[in-house]
C-alpha cells in the first residue's frame, strides 16, 4: 500500500511543483504549457454535479445547461488568452468533434433501440433474482457493450423490483457489474479496449481477464446477495409483498425486433474501430481520412459511418416499434439530455486535466502491473477512461518490455496489459462519471421510483465495496 | 391532537391519489412510486409525517414523485400535478412538530388494539381476531382452539390454513398439477430436479417458494381478519395484521423448557432425550421463520400484548385468563 500511495504522493507532487512547467502535446503535435488551475473549471463542474443536486435540486434541472457552459466558457477563455483563440478552438474542437460526437451517438442510439424493447411480466424481483439478473447483465456487457447492456436491462431490473421499497443498492450493483466490469472481455464491451484493440491488442486477447472478472462476480454477488436479502426480508418485515395472485408467471417480450438494431449498433462500433486501419480508410501519412473541419481537427471517415449506421438504427427502430412500447416503458429524453449536457462539459473541460496527463503519465515512475492497474483506475474514475488507458499503454509500451503482446505502441507483458485494462474499465465504476452508463442508469433509475444515493453518496458505496476488491485483485492478480 | 392526525391522513391519502395520477399520466408500467396499497402507504407516509414533520425521509419520498412528474409530456396535466405536489409540500410545511411530546402509549399499536377498541369503541365495524403465537409443547393449540370454541369463533391452525391454501388454488383452476403451496414444508429438505425447479420458478413468480407461500397465506390471514372473527395459531399473523393495520390482540404463549419437555413426551409418546431435541428444532425453527419474515424477536415481551406462562395456569384457567382479559 506504502508503493500505492508513493505513486500518487509523486503524480500530485509533480503536478503541484511544476506547474508551468508540465506540457502538453495535443494530438497534432502543438505543445502547449499547461497550469494546473486550468483544470479549476473541470473541479468546479464535478462539484456542482455532485453537490448542486443536494443543496438546490430544482434551479440546478432547472439550468444545468448554464451552468455547463459557464464552466467551459472558465476553461476556454483563459485556455484561448494563453495559447490562442485558434488552439482553444482546435482543442475544443478535436474533443467534441472526435470524442463527444461518437460517445453521445452511440449512447443516444443505445438509449433509442432500449427504449423500444419492453418486458411484460410479473416476475418479483427477489434476492436470487436480481442476482442472477446482474450475472446476465454482466456477461452481456462484453456482448453489447456496457452501455448497451445497461439500457437493455436496466428497466425490467425496475420493473421487476418496484414493489421493494429498498432498491437502491440493487440498481449500485447494477453500475458497479452491468455497466462497467462486464465490459472487460471484448473490445465491443468498453472504449478503451476497443482503442487497444485498433493499437493492436488481439480481438480476443481481452478474454485473458475473464478469470479477474469471474472472481469479481463471485465477490461481488456474494455481497450483494446477502445485502439484498437483508433489505428483501426488511421489506417483506414491513409488509411489503408483490402482487402474485395469479398462480403461474407471464413473461413476453415486446419489440424483440430491436435487437436487430442493436446488433447494428454493435457492428457500427466495431466497424469504427476496424475501418481506421484498412488502407482505402489511410492517407498517404498513414492517418485516418475523413472531413477537415479546422486546423488539424477532421471528422473520420469510419466515425461517419458508425455515426450514420447507429442514427440509422436509432431511426429504424423508432419507425418500426409501436408507441405504446416506449410509453410502457416509460421512455422520456430526460435522461439522454442530462447526459448530453452534463458530459458535453465534461470532455471540454477535462481537457487540460488529459494534457497534464498525457505530460506527466510517462514521468511518473510507474513500472509495475499493480501501479498501473490504481493509476489507470484512479484517473479513470473521474476522467474520460479511452484516453487514461491511451496514455497509460503508451507509457507502458515506452518501458521497453520485450516479451508479451506486441502493439503498435511496444511489447507489453500480459500482466502490465491486463492491469491497465482492468483498471480503467473496472474503476469507472467508482464514481456517477465514471463511465457514460452509470449517469444514465442513475437518471432512468431516478425518474422511476427508485431513490439513488447522491454523487458523494455513491462514492461511499464504490469506497465500501469496490475498493476492497480492487485491493484484493491487486493481490490476487497484479502483484 | 386528534385534528393533527386527520390532517396527516388526509395528505397522505392526496400524496397516494397524486402518485396514482403522476404514474397513469405517464403511462409507464414500470412499478409507480408507492406501490403498497393505500391503506399501509397512507399509514406510513402518516406516521412519517407524525414523527418528522420536517424530516428528510418524506421530502426524499415525495421528490420521487416530483421526478415522475417532471417527465409528464403534457404540458397541461404537468403544470396541474406539480401544482398539486408544490401544495401538498406547502402544507407539510406547515405542520406542526408533535415530536416527542406524546407520552409512552404508542398510538398506532393501540389503533390495532382489539382489547381497548373493544373498550374505547375506536372502530366499531372491526372483528375479534385473536393470534396466539406459542412454543412447542406449551399446549398453546389447546387453550387457542378451546377459546375459539369458548367464543364461539372460527379457528384456523397449520392444517386448516394448508386445507384453504388447497381450495383456493382449486378455485383458481389454472393450475392442474397436483403440487400446490398446502403440500409445502417449510421446514424439511427438498431434493428436486431441473424440471421441477423450472416449474417452481414461474409459478412462484422467481420468487422462493416459501416466500411465495408466505405472501399468498399473509393476504389469506388479513381477508380472514377483516371478515370474520377468529383465532388464528402462528403463522407470523401477529406481524401480518399489525403491517396492515388490522385491529388484533396477540397472544404469546409459552412454558419452562422442562415442563414443555414433559408434555411432549406425554402427548407425542417420545422419551426424554428425543422429545428435547424435538422441541429444541422447533423452538429454533419458529424463531427462524418468525424472525425472517417479521424481523422482529420471537417470543419478544414487547411484541404482544400479553404473553402467557401456560405452566403457572393450566389449559382451563389460561383460557379464564384470556377470557377476563377480553370480557372486561
Amino acid at each position: 500500500m506504502k508503493k500505492i500511495l508513493s505513486v500518487f504522493m509523486a503524480f500530485a507532487l509533480s503536478v503541484l511543483l511544476n506547474p508551468t512547467a508540465v506540457w502538453a502535446a495535443g494530438e497534432g503535435g502543438a505543445e502547449s504549457g499547461v497550469p494546473l488551475w486550468l483544470c479549476i473549471p473541470f473541479a468546479g463542474l464535478l462539484l456542482c454535479i455532485a453537490v448542486m443536486p443536494l443543496v438546490k435540486g430544482e434551479w440546478w434541472e432547472a439550468h444545468q445547461p448554464l451552468v455547463v457552459v459557464l464552466w467551459i466558457l472558465v476553461m476556454v477563455i483563459p485556455f484561448a488568452l494563453l495559447y490562442g483563440v485558434g488552439s482553444a478552438a482546435e482543442t475544443v474542437l478535436e474533443c467534441t468533434v472526435n470524442d463527444y460526437l461518437t460517445f453521445i451517438v452511440l449512447l443516444f442510439g443505445l438509449f433509442c433501440v432500449s427504449g423500444n424493447i419492453t418486458m411484460e411480466g410479473d416476475f418479483a424481483g427477489s434476492p436470487r433474482i436480481n442476482v442472477g439478473l446482474l450475472a446476465l447483465g454482466t456477461l452481456l456487457a462484453s456482448c453489447i457493450g456496457t452501455t448497451g447492456a445497461s439500457m437493455l436491462m436496466v428497466r425490467p431490473v425496475i420493473k421487476m423490483n418496484s414493489w421493494r421499497r429498498r432498491k437502491s443498492h440493487i440498481m449500485i450493483f447494477f453500475i458497479f457489474m452491468v455497466s462497467n466490469m462486464g465490459g472487460c472481455l471484448t473490445p465491443i464491451g468498453d472504449p478503451p479496449l476497443l482503442m487497444g484493440f485498433m493499437r493492436g491488442v488481439p480481438f480476443f486477447w481481452s478474454l485473458h481477464l475473464f478469470p479477474v472478472l469471474i472472481f469479481n462476480m463471485v465477490i461481488l454477488l456474494f455481497v450483494f446477495y446477502h445485502l439484498d436479502k437483508r433489505n428483501y426480508r426488511r421489506d417483506i418485515a414491513e409488509g411489503r409483498k408483490p402482487d402474485i395472485s395469479k398462480p403461474g408467471t407471464e413473461f413476453r417480450i415486446d419489440g424483440l425486433h430491436n435487437i436487430v438494431f442493436l446488433v447494428m449498433i454493435v457492428a457500427a462500433v466495431i466497424l469504427s474501430g476496424v475501418l481506421p486501419g484498412m488502407p482505402a480508410f489511410q492517407d498517404a501519412a498513414g492517418n485516418a481520412r475523413g472531413i477537415h473541419i479546422f486546423g488539424e481537427v477532421s471528422l473520420s471517415y469510419p466515425s461517419l459511418i458508425e455515426i450514420a449506421l447507429i442514427l440509422l438504427a436509432a431511426f429504424l427502430s423508432f419507425k418500426t416499434t409501436d408507441k405504446e412500447v416506449r410509453v410502457k416503458n416509460h421512455f422520456t429524453w430526460g435522461a439522454i439530455k442530462e447526459v448530453a449536457v452534463l458530459f458535453i462539459g465534461i470532455f471540454i473541460t477535462m481537457q487540460p486535466a488529459l494534457m497534464l496527463l498525457k505530460a506527466v503519465g510517462p514521468n511518473l515512475g510507474i513500472t509495475e502491473p499493480y501501479q498501473m492497474f490504481w493509476a489507470t483506475g484512479a484517473l479513470s474514475s473521474f476522467l474520460d477512461n479511452t484516453p487514461t488507458y491511451l496514455v497509460f499503454l503508451t507509457t507502458a509500451g515506452t518501458l521497453g518490455f520485450t516479451g508479451g503482446i506486441s502493439t503498435t505502441l511496444g511489447t507489453l507483458p500480459a500482466k502490465m496489459l491486463s492491469a491497465i485494462s482492468c483498471g480503467a474499465v473496472f474503476m469507472g465504476a467508482n464514481t456517477y462519471i465514471g463511465n457514460a452508463p452509470n449517469f444514465m442508469v442513475k437518471s432512468i433509475s431516478d425518474e422511476n421510483g427508485v431513490n439513488m444515493p447522491s454523487f458523494f453518496g455513491y462514492m461511499l458505496w464504490s469506497v465500501a465495496v469496490l475498493i476492497p476488491v480492487f485491493i484484493i485483485d491487486m493481490f490476487v492478480f497484479f502483484m | 391532537m386528534q385534528d393533527n392526525k386527520e390532517k396527516y391522513r388526509e395528505l397522505a391519502n392526496r400524496i397516494y391519489d397524486l402518485d396514482g395520477e403522476v404514474y397513469q399520466c405517464v403511462g409507464s408500467n414500470l412499478g409507480r412510486t408507492f406501490t403498497g396499497s393505500r391503506e399501509n402507504t397512507v399509514r406510513n407516509l402518516s406516521v412519517l409525517m407524525y414523527t418528522k414533520p420536517d424530516g428528510h425521509l418524506l421530502r426524499s419520498e415525495l421528490a420521487l414523485i416530483s421526478n415522475m412528474a417532471r417527465t409528464i409530456k403534457d404540458k397541461e396535466q404537468r403544470s396541474r400535478l406539480m401544482e398539486k405536489y408544490n401544495q401538498i409540500l406547502r402544507e407539510i410545511e406547515d405542520l406542526p412538530d408533535v415530536f416527542g411530546k406524546e407520552d409512552i402509549l404508542d398510538q398506532e399499536r393501540v389503533a390495532l388494539n382489539n382489547l381497548v377498541s373493544r373498550r374505547q369503541k375506536i372502530s366499531e365495524g372491526d372483528h375479534l381476531v385473536i393470534c396466539i403465537s406459542r412454543t412447542q409443547g406449551s399446549a398453546g393449540n389447546d387453550i387457542g382452539f378451546e377459546l375459539a370454541d369458548d367464543l364461539k369463533i372460527n379457528y384456523y391452525d397449520v392444517e386448516i390454513f394448508d386445507q384453504v391454501l388447497k381450495r383456493l388454488e382449486a378455485e383458481k383452476g389454472a393450475v392442474n398439477d397436483k403440487e400446490s403451496f398446502a403440500d409445502f414444508n417449510k421446514y424439511g429438505k427438498r431434493h428436486t430436479d431441473l424440471k421441477t425447479v423450472l416449474r417452481e420458478f414461474n409459478r412462484y413468480h422467481g420468487l422462493p417458494k416459501q416466500d411465495a407461500v408466505f405472501f399468498n397465506m399473509s393476504d389469506l390471514i388479513c381477508n380472514l381478519a377483516r371478515t370474520e372473527d377468529c383465532i388464528i395459531m402462528g403463522r407470523c399473523a401477529d406481524a401480518i395484521l399489525k403491517n396492515n393495520h388490522i385491529p388484533h390482540v396477540s397472544l404469546f404463549i409459552s412454558a419452562p423448557f422442562a415442563v414443555r419437555v414433559q408434555h411432549i413426551m406425554a402427548v407425542r409418546n417420545m422419551n426424554l432425550k428425543q422429545a428435547a431435541r424435538f422441541l429444541r428444532k422447533m423452538d429454533r425453527q419458529h424463531r427462524r421463520y418468525y424472525e425472517f419474515y417479521t424481523g422482529e424477536k420471537w417470543g419478544k415481551p414487547e411484541n404482544y400484548d400479553l404473553c402467557i406462562n401456560s405452566a403457572n395456569y393450566g389449559i382451563k384457567e389460561t383460557i379464564d385468563v384470556i377470557r377476563r382479559l377480553l370480557d372486561e
